[in-house]
This record gives structure tokens, sequence and C-alpha cells, in this order.
């Protein structure tokens, strides 16, 4: 039997892994600029100047209704002849950024105009400033709204970075193509790329659904957050102090 | 249960200075007018109910105080100062003017990713209250509305009774110098109810400046120096609670507490 597995992957291994390298790099530094450039829209659109608005809401749709492979072969190639030449990774991450951030500008205010009025108006009536109550009230709160929708769009960018193959990016797929063409062994080559994309897809997509239960629980994640709550609990298990006058003799 | 009861002496009659004055106040929501040339003052110490049909502007009035809404016509004054005036808002700083009005609201509006102890610390420490401070004061103004044993919930997990309590002492955490209730009692069972109105009768007797707006007329009745009844934007009569709920003068403050059964 000619077995199914005659590609030496020893041989492979460093490539292999440089590439998966790669296929991580893309995906951080896209995602990350994906959040950033889908939360400035996102703000846009919720703007109370209409030419923002507008100007948000173009911004989706045109990257929302043009194929990813379309605007990777646009940065690439297109940029390059009309005299702007970025390297393959720039090109990747940029297409990528622009492509995500579309989908993200649209959970992320969706989220935003979810949380209710409410709050806002009690982060006013307790004095709190703009600033604050953006960060302290609104974007917690839309970030546990936005959490589901904005881990599904990760894995799907980590999954697309596949297609910078087209411009021979020297991810996962771009070195399966490689490895394909010097051994002739398709089927054994991209069902090895086909597992080391399962392995990194499906272990992320259980790690963020933990991540979005404890959120949702409330398990304090930042270390500011547990250390208040530690020294709460410390103030609640001693003996009640003085007594508290509702109103403190002013200064 | 609620523990340690402050012990702040009612104001003297000699400080009796209003924390609130309202004058000629005017707004209208598109078009229509809501409230039409109001009058109302809050005395330091005193406790201010506002009672009226639901729609009769007697919300929008007290969100007015910390302009939460803004006139347009007439003077808003709180703690001596005028902070609106003439449809222009005066103050300059929002969050210090809102810092001495605390509110409480019909739909608690708790911070719902925040425990409770962290609910009544925030606006402390945005306000530059060290941490250490916050979380006592936190900490002590749970124990006094009863819910200390609750400070590490969630506000999903709390009973509606909790939740409201956990607002007032998210609303006492900066010392206002007034508190604005708005109908604190409307979304909660009668045992929660009990629970907040108990509370409340505390902070009066404490001495706490407050301004009401109610559908409780039996509470407004045994805690209140000052009752207005509000209808159609205009204030129909106002007085003493026993003058306004036992034996109004006017015909339209008659049939509103008719229809509450409480006319006597």
């Amino acid at each position: 039997m000619s077995g199914l597995f005659e590609v030496p992957w020893s041989d492979y291994r460093p490539d292999l892994i440089d590439a998966l390298g790669r296929t991580v790099s893309y995906t951080v530094v896209s995602f990350a600029g994906a959040v950033l450039l889908g939360l400035a829209v996102a703000l846009l659109r919720l703007s109370r100047a209409w030419p923002a608005r507008a100007l948000a809401a173009v911004y989706t749709e045109v990257f929302k209704n043009v194929p990813l492979l379309a605007i990777i072969f646009l940065t690439y190639f297109g940029l390059a002849s009309a005299g702007i030449r970025l390297d393959v990774f720039t090109a990747g991450c940029l297409s990528l950024v622009v492509f995500y951030a579309a989908y993200l500008s649209e959970i992320f205010r969706s989220a935003i105009s979810g949380v209710h009025a409410g709050q806002t108006e009690a982060g006013e009536a307790l004095g709190i400033g703009r600033a604050g109550i953006f960060g302290h009230v609104v974007l917690p709160q839309a970030l546990r709204l936005a959490l589901p929708g904005t881990n599904t769009m990760l894995v799907d960018l980590l999954k697309s970075t596949s297609l910078l193959v087209t411009v021979s990016a020297a991810e996962l797929m771009s070195e399966g193509r490689l490895i394909t063409s010097a051994t002739f062994r398709a089927l054994e080559v991209y069902l090895v790329i086909a597992a080391i994309y399962f392995a990194l897809c499906y272990p992320l997509s259980q790690l963020l659904l933990l991540l979005e239960r404890k959120v949702r629980s409330g398990v304090p994640l930042s270390p500011r957050r547990r250390r208040r709550l530690r020294a709460a609990r410390a103030l609640l298990a001693a003996e009640p102090a003085a007594r508290v006058p509702a109103k403190e003799a002013s200064a | 249960m609620t523990e340690s009861v402050a012990a702040t002496p009612p104001a003297a009659p000699a400080s009796r200075e209003a924390v609130v004055r309202i004058e000629g106040l005017c707004k209208s929501f598109d078009g229509r007018l809501v409230l039409d040339r109001v009058n109302l003052e809050v005395p330091r110490g005193s406790i201010v109910s506002v009672i009226g049909q639901s729609g009769g502007g007697k919300t929008t009035l007290m969100r007015c105080v910390n302009l939460l809404e803004r006139p347009d016509r007439g003077t808003v004054e709180v703690a001596g100062e005028v902070v609106h005036q003439g449809g222009r808002t005066v103050c300059r700083d929002l969050p210090r003017l809102r810092r001495t009005v605390g509110m409480v609201f019909q739909r608690f509006h708790l911070f719902p990713h925040l425990t409770a102890v962290e609910n009544v610390v925030l606006a402390q420490r945005k306000a530059g209250v060290p941490e250490e401070r916050a979380l006592e004061r936190a900490v002590a103004l749970l124990r006094r509305v009863g819910v200390a044993h609750r400070a590490l919930a969630q506000p999903e997990q709390l009973s509606g009774g909790e939740q409201q309590r956990v607002a007032i002492a998210r609303a006492l955490a900066l010392t206002p110098e007034v508190l604005l209730f708005d109908e604190p009692t409307s979304s909660l069972d009668p045992e929660a109810t009990r629970e907040v109105l108990s509370v409340m009768r505390e902070l009066a007797a404490d001495g706490m400046t407050m301004l009401l707006v109610t559908h409780e007329l039996p509470f407004a009745r045994e805690v209140s120096d000052h009752v207005v009844f509000v209808d159609g934007g205009r204030i129909v009569e106002e007085g003493r609670p026993t003058d306004v709920l036992d034996t109004p003068a006017e015909a339209r403050t008659r049939e509103f507490l008719a229809s509450y059964g409480t006319a006597s």
C-alpha cells in the first residue's frame, strides 16, 4: 500500500513552524488593528454629526460588500501598480484590517447602543464625566454584549489568513502549497494543513467561550478589580466601624 | 433589618435656606408643554413630595433639578448657586452640580457589570476619593441600608428591594446636599416597598433633604413637610401634607385623591 503519509514531514518541520508563526502574527496584528478601526468606525456611526455618520456608513457598506480576496488583490497588486508598493505582510494585514473592521464596527455599534440609556443617565446623575461614563459604564457593558460576535470574527479572521496564499504570504497555506509542489501529494499535505488550522481554531474558540462565560458571570478579570473586591471582603468581615451620616459635615 | 442608623440631628430651623429653588420653570417636548411656570422650593432638612398622575410632569420637574432635562425657561438654583437660567445652563461644572444632588431612579439603574459595593465605589473614585476611603464608605453605606451581606453580589442576583437600597447607598456615596427620589417604589412588590420606605424613613429622621416623586400617598403624608400636587404641568395645590391630602381645596386634587381611594 502506498501509505497515506509519505511526505518527509520532519524535513519540513522548521518551515511549518515558521509558517505557523506567520499565520499567528497575521491574525494577532490584523485583529488588533481591526478592533481599533472597528471601534473608531462604530463611534463615528454613533456620532451626532451626520457627515461622520455618513462616512462611517459608506465605509462599512463598501467593505462588507466586497470579497476579501478582491481587497487583498487591490492592496497588494492594485496599489503596487499605482506606485504604492507595500510588502506582503503590510498588504496582508491591511486587507484583513479594513475588511474585518467593517464587520466589527457593526457588532460594536449594536453593542454600544444596546446598553440601556438609563445607564448613561445614572452615570450623569452621579456626576461622572463623559469619558468616565463611556470608559467605566458603557464600554464594559458593550464589551459583554459584543464578546460573542467579536470572538466569532477572531476565529473567522484566523481562517481567512489562508486566502493570503494568493499573494504568497509564507503563512501556513502558502507553505502547504510549497510542500505540495515539491512532493505532489496534495491530499496528504492539505489534510495536514487543515488539521493544523483545526488545532489552532478549535481550542481558541473554546477558550473564548470560557472567557465569555466568565465575563458574563461577573468574574473579575483585571488585577485592580480583584484587589478592590479582596479589600471589600476584608472590610465586610470586620466589625462595623463608626456610623456613617448621610451628610458629612461639609468642610 | 437595617443596622447603624446615623444620628445627624435635623437641621436647625434657623438654617432653613432652600437647597433647591425653582422659579417660573417651563419645559416642552416636541411643542407639547409639560411644565408651565412651576415654582418649587426645597428648604434644607425638609422633605417635599410631588404627587400627581403619570404624565403630569412630576418626573420632568425632578429631572430639571440636576439638569438631566434642560428647562426652556425659568431658573434652577441648587445649594445657593444658579445653575440654569433663561434656557441656558449657567453651571460650568455639571459633574460638580450633580455630585451635590443624589438621584434614585424608579428602575434602579444599577451598573449590572459591577458588584453592589463597586456600584457605590465608582462615582467616589471618579470624584477623586482615595480607593481605601471610597471602599470604607461604600461598605458602611451598604450596612446602613441593610444590604452589606449582598455587597459582593451582581445586581441581577439581588431582589428589587435590595437593588433599590444599593441604589440609595450609591446616591448617598458623594454626600449630596439633597436626594431626589423618582418613584422609588413603583417597580417594587409590597415587601420590597416596605424595605425601601423604611430606609427612606431613616434618612428623613436623619434630616436628609429630599425631593420625592411618589404614588405612595400614605408615606408622603407621613414623612413630608410639604406636598405639591402637579397636574397638566402646573402646580394645582400645595401645602402641609394634612391640608393637601386630607382637606384639599381644589376640585382637581379631590378628584385625583378619590381615584386613589385615599381622600377622606
